[in-house]
């Protein structure tokens, strides 16, 4: 037992050390920096709450940051992996199509955010873009809407850029629905459960906790979401699809304002703590087995 | 019997990844230090020294070849002595980002460009150099950067931390068949510029080509034009450094046609577009105007970019009421205090060759971009091959309003908060008036 400690220990230390030099210590720093007033050739100096008080009651554009994150958040957890579970359901059918509806599906999570923010910006170019040209044809009529920029449709625009494309999900859900045994499967028949029936009452509860990682992998995602807004709206128009690393970025970059982007900082962890725990306690994960 | 063996693997495993560790460690230090040619160890005073440099004109960069140009001519005529190693950065905006994340830790380049904030970060830091002690000892390096350009970069304690790249006289191109199809000539007040656009739009052509994605070049150069116009208060505005009133009359007058350029005469896509697209537009054939710089020229007759015959069409004119932007560009900072003496001496050699004669030439030449002084001379043949450089020289005599434009006036998170409000204002979602308090109060904020 106790030679088995000292294994435990040596496997172990690697990682923790790794662990503790790149994260713990920048968050560390981070929280400490928080109260700070910091930036690029001046002296840090202590002004205790000052940062998270501005950040609340006076930035606006950092509230709007606040209320778009949650609610992609929301939407990420929700429509996201709705989306990617019923792909997976649809798929493990086995028909001739699935294994390349399943390659296609995942074809946006293999692609760079860069990439694909500059895909998206052509598909919905308000000139010559694929979904106004489309629009135009079915219609009749000649069709302009600059998607990404009236204040209208951004947010819904940049939503959909990665909203549907759950390959993801798909593919965790689906492997896990490898493992159900094909006797759950012949029960539910001989029981006289028809296809969907036993989708949605048999196979669907035991595909819990891979939901309900996938709603961890989908929300947490929404913490780091920012390259795409960056190449599609860069926040704008106006803060319309500004989200908290987004504003983050623009304090550090634009204003060189390292101890209110630190608070912001603290405050995506403090976030993503809470949206963590409280996912984990909706699908009952941290219960014992 | 199981294990030790298993004991002998871990040990193994571990020893193999410490001493690939190390070697990972070793190999660059070797490489820095030390050669061995010939099973001799030579010392690395025989290896050229390093001098880093970061740059965007790169790729499709209309200054790329003059850039290319000159490196490869510094490298020639150092070779064995200094050698310029360059990380090569694809736009603007990557290299201002990366170059705010090197100056938070103190790595930026030895020589860079300091604009959009660099070089006061740099500053800020510390590894900014004074250049003006080496411009007061070089008088043939001074007399091709020039009092004027030399004042532009002073501080009030009289230190100079940038030796400008450029001369900048920016107004607009425009296409002259389209005017004269539409029956117009290029305005000479801000009234009869608005008339025109309505006579281009009529005669079935867009007028302006504008966007406001990234820095919102095009359609701050005509916002910087309408403030910089407007009278002895709008020009004392444009030529004022980062101002913190932005809700004055002239910029909300300002706000006010621009507002209607962007709903009523430009493309479908200006709205967020990027330069290219804007540039794309004009070069092409697809809209009347575009206000941009004489680097655009070159673009003109390159065919890659342009229409055939595209360069004959194109004619260049002051802004309404006889304005122009005429500045100098931040330019080039030298970032080597704390580095080693032979370093800090090769990156100067470079500085002062990057700005000299014969870079300027080069990009004179090459890139349409106007030398900092007179002493660098356009041949006649020079002026024959560009006459819509020419031109606008000649017409720079006449601007009875000079100014700046706003990337270097204003707070780079003033630049950006137009590109983010710009979209609003089109879509009617905010006055001109309440775009110039948000501004006010980002210029407030920025200055704390």
């Amino acid at each position: 037992m106790t030679k088995n400690k000292k294994w435990i220990i040596l496997f172990l230390l690697p990682g923790i050390l790794l662990f503790s030099f790149v994260f713990l210590g920048p968050i560390a720093v981070l929280f400490g920096t928080s109260v700070t007033d910091w930036s690029i050739g001046k002296d840090i100096s202590f002004v205790g709450l000052k940062n998270f008080t501005y950040l609340f009651t006076e930035d606006k554009t950092f509230m709007d940051g606040l209320k778009n994150t949650i609610v992609w958040i929301f939407l990420q957890a929700t429509f996201h992996v709705l989306i990617g579970t019923t792909v997976a359901i649809v798929l493990a059918k086995k028909k001739w199509y699935s294994s390349a509806i399943r390659t296609i599906y995942f074809i946006p999570n293999v692609i760079s955010s860069a990439a694909l923010g500059m895909l998206f910006l052509c598909v919905m170019n308000p000139q010559y873009g694929l979904v106004n040209s489309l629009i135009t044809k079915i219609t009749g009529e000649g069709f302009i809407q600059n998607w990404f920029m009236d204040p209208k449709s951004a947010f819904f625009a940049v939503t959909m850029t990665w909203l549907p494309y759950a390959g993801l999900v798909t593919v965790l859900v689906m492997a896990e629905m490898s493992s159900v045994s094909e006797d759950v499967y012949e029960a539910a028949k001989i029981d006289g459960a028809s296809s969907f029936q036993t989708d949605i009452y048999v196979i669907l509860p035991l595909m819990k906790n891979i939901i309900g990682t996938s709603v961890v992998l989908a929300s947490t995602s929404m913490l780091q979401k920012l390259d795409i807004i960056m190449m599609t709206t860069n926040g704008g128009p106006g803060s319309r699809t500004m989200n908290m690393p987004m504003y983050l970025y623009k304090t550090v970059f634009t204003s060189n304002d390292y101890g209110l982007a630190n608070a912001q900082g603290v405050l995506l962890v403090i976030l993503g703590m809470i949206v963590l725990k409280s996912i984990r306690k909706m699908f009952n994960m941290d219960a014992k087995e | 019997m199981k294990k030790s063996l298993s004991k002998a693997i871990v040990l193994l495993l571990a020893l193999t990844m410490v001493m690939s560790l190390t070697a990972c460690g070793n190999k660059a230090d070797k490489d820095t230090s030390t050669s061995n040619a010939g099973g001799k160890t030579e010392e690395t005073s025989s290896e050229p020294v390093e001098i880093s440099y970061a740059t965007f004109m790169v790729g499709a960069h209309t200054s790329a070849a003059a850039e290319a140009e000159v490196i490869s001519a510094f490298n020639k005529k150092y070779e064995g002595k200094y050698k310029v190693v360059v990380e090569e950065l694809p736009s603007d905006n990557a290299f201002v980002d990366k170059m705010k994340v090197l100056a938070s830790s103190k790595t930026l380049p030895d020589v860079l460009i300091g604009k959009n904030g660099i070089r006061e970060l740099a500053i800020d830091n510390g590894q900014a150099v004074n250049i003006k002690p080496f411009l007061d000892e070089d008088a043939e390096w001074m007399k091709f950067v020039g009092e004027d350009a030399m004042n532009y970069n002073m501080e009030e304690d009289g230190s100079v931390y940038s030796v400008s790249n450029q001369r900048q006289n920016i107004g607009y191109f425009y296409n002259k068949e389209m005017f004269e199809k539409a029956g117009v000539t290029p305005a000479k007040t801000w009234d009869e510029f608005m008339s025109n656009n309505a006579k281009l739009k009529k005669a079935g052509f867009t007028p302006l080509a504008l966007m406001t994605g990234e820095n919102a070049w095009t359609t701050n150069l005509w916002l910087a034009a309408m403030i910089g116009t407007d009278g002895a208060e709008g020009n004392a505005f444009m030529n004022t450094s980062y101002p913190t009133n932005y809700s004055n009359s002239s910029v909300i007058k300002a706000l006010e046609m621009i507002q209607t350029c962007l709903k009523e005469y430009t493309t479908p896509d200006a709205v967020g577009a990027l330069y290219a697209n804007a540039a794309n537009n004009f070069e092409q054939g697809n809209v009347a105007m575009i206000a941009n710089g004489p680097w655009m020229c070159p673009d003109f007759t390159d065919e890659t970019k342009s229409i055939p015959g595209f360069g004959d069409k194109v004619g260049v004119a002051l802004y309404p009421e006889d304005g122009l932007v005429s500045q100098f560009e931040v330019g080039y900072i030298l970032c080597t205090n704390g580095k080693s003496k032979e370093e800090q001496k090769g990156a100067l050699e470079f500085l002062k060759f990057k700005t000299g004669e014969y870079a300027q030439s080069v990009f004179l030449e090459k890139a349409g971009v106007l030398p900092l002084t007179d002493n660098v001379k356009l041949s006649d043949e020079y002026k024959a091959a560009n006459p819509i450089l020419t031109d606008l020289i000649n017409l720079s005599g006449s601007a009875k309003y000079t100014f700046q434009n706003i990337d270097n006036t204003a707070f780079t998170a003033i630049v950006d908060e137009t590109a983010v409000r710009y979209p609003e204002l089109a879509y009617d979602e905010i006055t001109p008036k309440e775009f110039a308090d948000k501004l006010t109060k980002v210029a407030e904020q920025s200055k704390k």
